[in-house]
């Protein structure tokens, strides 16, 4: 028997039509137990680790990707609540506490916490472990060794104009300002308007040799071969160099910065513990050394150090040997009036 | 009940029952365009605070800072892009409408979907295949090397001309529409007269079809430049750093210097020259 869609049927369909997504997601939200939202940089997990955990707890991970960090700190600011677990580089940790955006992993929470290297604990731009390091590297050179054909050895390379167009940039306000000021001889401490208009002025005079300031996409160009020189992050040039064996990653001879990408809690996470489980597996040892073997940055935990790739492990671009650790600097925690100034100059140099 | 309300309603005998058909779509522009944008214009009095959260503290600080002169290369980079993109789209797709209209016979409604393909693909998508088209070692680059069209491989993208292709890409159709709906309203029998009096093809295109289908040409230039002002996607990826346009000044204010309030004075300071445009070409065509 063929049933008839009558007109009252269609107008009734009409009107609740609407209303459908709304009792979907309150169906949704009812069954919503076992799962957790993480909020991760692109290609910053291993390839197994979210399934592997999902497998081993039941939870299902929920994954979303940013390529700039304060695209990110935008987005949850603005009250994207839906996350419960997000990764924060260090000297933005002070920035989202201020504006009590995260809340702190509660003391004692997690087994694992005490597989992390003693350097990791109790760190200066965090001393009370509200949040959990994750993975650690450095900002550097990477260059096209067939292609360029002299090794670069200083930041000073990248404003050389005889590689005009074959330059790529970080698109991040923190990388960029401080290695102007680096080169300037300029302490990221300063409030100074005449320092500030001369990393201006430096950056400015940097921007028609660039050919694009990225913080991802530059990778394709540079496995292209579109570009030959880039400011790059350790463990994402690694990566890209399973595509083209000829990339190299160079630590520039005026030192340079490493930083700790930390696992925090959003505030109001709906999914608190299972956030707390989900940071605990990626404290655990083999966890964690696949995890850090996969990506190509550093481990923060001492506990996984037996279990990651040797080769990995004695190569002194992913892990410096101690001298050379000691040597690298942290990002200077910049207060609320500085911080307007650095990204105004850098919006600024993006734009002009 | 709620059948019988509709039918009636839908009979229209009442008018002012009638306009209630209006309502779904006012309500919709109340609450997703005007409140929004309401909301706008007072976040661009406000302050920016130190970690870019918003203090209500009003000034005309914002508009202020808008009017600095390092922002006028901005401005014209984005009118020189904007207007490139109109008249390229108008020189390419008035012969196309034409085509449409006068020419296509049976296989018009085919051609007309087949312009609106573009559309059935996200613009993030069609600008990522025209990296892999437009690249240093990409498809149209090693063509060109393999037919000995060229020795070294050409710079094609993140150049104007990348950023120029893409802006047309996405707005012939746009401006092709409007063009093909006035030159399809152009009488027939008009034309016929003028060939009957001795007018040559081109003289009564010159002096029939064309002033006919101005209204056509008006509102895809329009349909095109304005969109055009504030496309950021564009260039942010077929463009290099130097091509920067309003519309990244706009989102990089929103996204990365974390200063929503100057972004939004931005805004409304685009939305009104727009909105002035506009007004002014009606009052001219009102006159004309």
């Amino acid at each position: 028997m063929a049933t008839r869609v009558t007109r009252r049927d269609f107008l009734k369909a009409a009107v609740l039509a609407p209303l459908a997504p709304a009792l979907l997601s309150a169906c949704r939200r009812a069954g919503s137990a076992d799962e957790v939202n993480f909020y991760n940089w692109s290609d910053y997990i291993g390839k197994s680790t979210l399934p592997d955990f999902t497998k081993a707890t039941g939870i299902a991970v929920n994954y979303d990707l940013f390529a700039d960090e304060e695209e990110m700190f935008a987005k949850i600011r603005a009250g994207a609540r839906g996350y419960d677990l997000i990764v924060v580089g260090d000297y933005l940790i002070p920035r989202f506490q201020i504006l009590n955006l995260i809340e702190p992993v509660p003391p004692g929470a997690l087994r694992n916490m005490g597989n992390l290297a003693a350097r990791f604990r109790h760190p200066a731009y965090d001393p009370d472990e509200t949040t959990v390091p994750y993975l650690w590297g450095t900002t550097g050179i990477a260059y096209n060794r067939k292609t360029l054909k002299r090794k670069p050895t200083s930041w000073r390379d990248l404003w050389d104009p005889r590689y005009k167009n074959r330059i790529s940039m970080l698109d991040n306000v923190r990388d960029c300002l401080s290695v102007a000021m680096q080169l300037l001889g300029i302490p990221e401490t300063t409030h100074a308007p005449a320092d500030f208009a001369k990393v201006r002025a430096l950056l400015l005079q940097q921007k028609p040799l660039v050919k694009m300031y990225s913080s991802s996409s530059y990778l394709n160009s540079l496995v292209a071969g579109e570009i030959d020189l880039a400011m790059t992050w350790s463990g994402d040039l690694f990566q890209a160099a399973r595509d083209n064996p000829d990339l190299d990653y160079v630590l520039p001879k005026e030192g340079t910065y490493m930083w700790v990408d930390c696992l925090a809690l959003v505030r109001g996470a709906r999914h608190r513990a299972n956030a707390l489980r989900l940071i605990d597996y990626l404290l655990e040892p083999k966890v964690a050394a696949q995890n850090a073997d996969f990506v190509r940055y550093a481990t923060p935990n001492a506990a996984a150090a037996p279990f990651t790739d040797p080769v990995l492990r004695r190569d002194p671009r992913v892990y410096p040997p101690p001298r050379q650790m000691d040597a690298l600097m942290m990002h200077h925690v910049l207060d609320p009036e500085q911080t307007e100034t650095w990204n105004q100059i850098w919006a600024d140099v993006k734009v002009s | 009940m709620l059948e019988k309300a509709l039918s009636r309603l839908l009979a229209g005998k009442r008018p002012a029952a009638s306009h209630l058909l209006l309502a779904p779509a006012a309500l919709w522009l109340l609450l997703f365009l005007l409140i929004p944008a309401l909301g706008l214009v007072a976040l661009s009095f406000a302050k920016n605070g130190p970690y870019g959260e918003i203090l209500w503290r009003l000034s005309l600080d914002n508009y202020r800072r808008a009017f600095d002169p390092r922002y006028v290369p901005v401005l014209l980079r984005t009118l020189f892009f904007a207007g490139g993109t109109t008249v390229v789209c108008l020189l390419l797709g008035y012969p196309l409408a034409y085509f449409l209209s006068f020419r296509a016979g049976r296989r018009r409604g085919a051609l007309i979907i087949a312009l609106m393909v573009p559309f059935w693909t996200s613009a993030l998508v069609a600008f990522y295949s025209w990296i892999v088209i437009l690249g240093k070692e990409g498809l149209l680059n090693r063509a060109l090397l393999r037919y000995r069209l060229i020795s070294s491989p050409l710079a094609l993208l993140y150049t104007p001309f990348s950023v120029l292709l893409g802006l047309v890409y996405f707005y012939l159709p746009f401006t092709v529409l409007p063009l093909y709906a006035s030159l399809e309203k152009v009488p027939r029998s008009l034309v016929e007269a003028a060939y009957d009096l001795g007018a040559t093809r081109w003289t009564a295109f010159l002096k029939v079809t064309l002033p006919l289908s101005l209204p056509g040409v008006v509102a895809g230039a329009l349909l095109t430049f304005v969109p055009c002002l504030g496309d950021f996607l564009t260039a942010e990826l077929l463009g290099g750093p130097r091509y920067y346009l309003l519309g990244n000044l706009i989102s990089n204010q929103f996204l990365m210097a974390q200063d929503w309030p100057f972004g939004a004075a931005l805004t409304v300071l685009l939305l009104a020259g727009l909105v002035a445009g506009l007004w002014g070409y009606r009052r001219w065509e009102a006159a004309a």
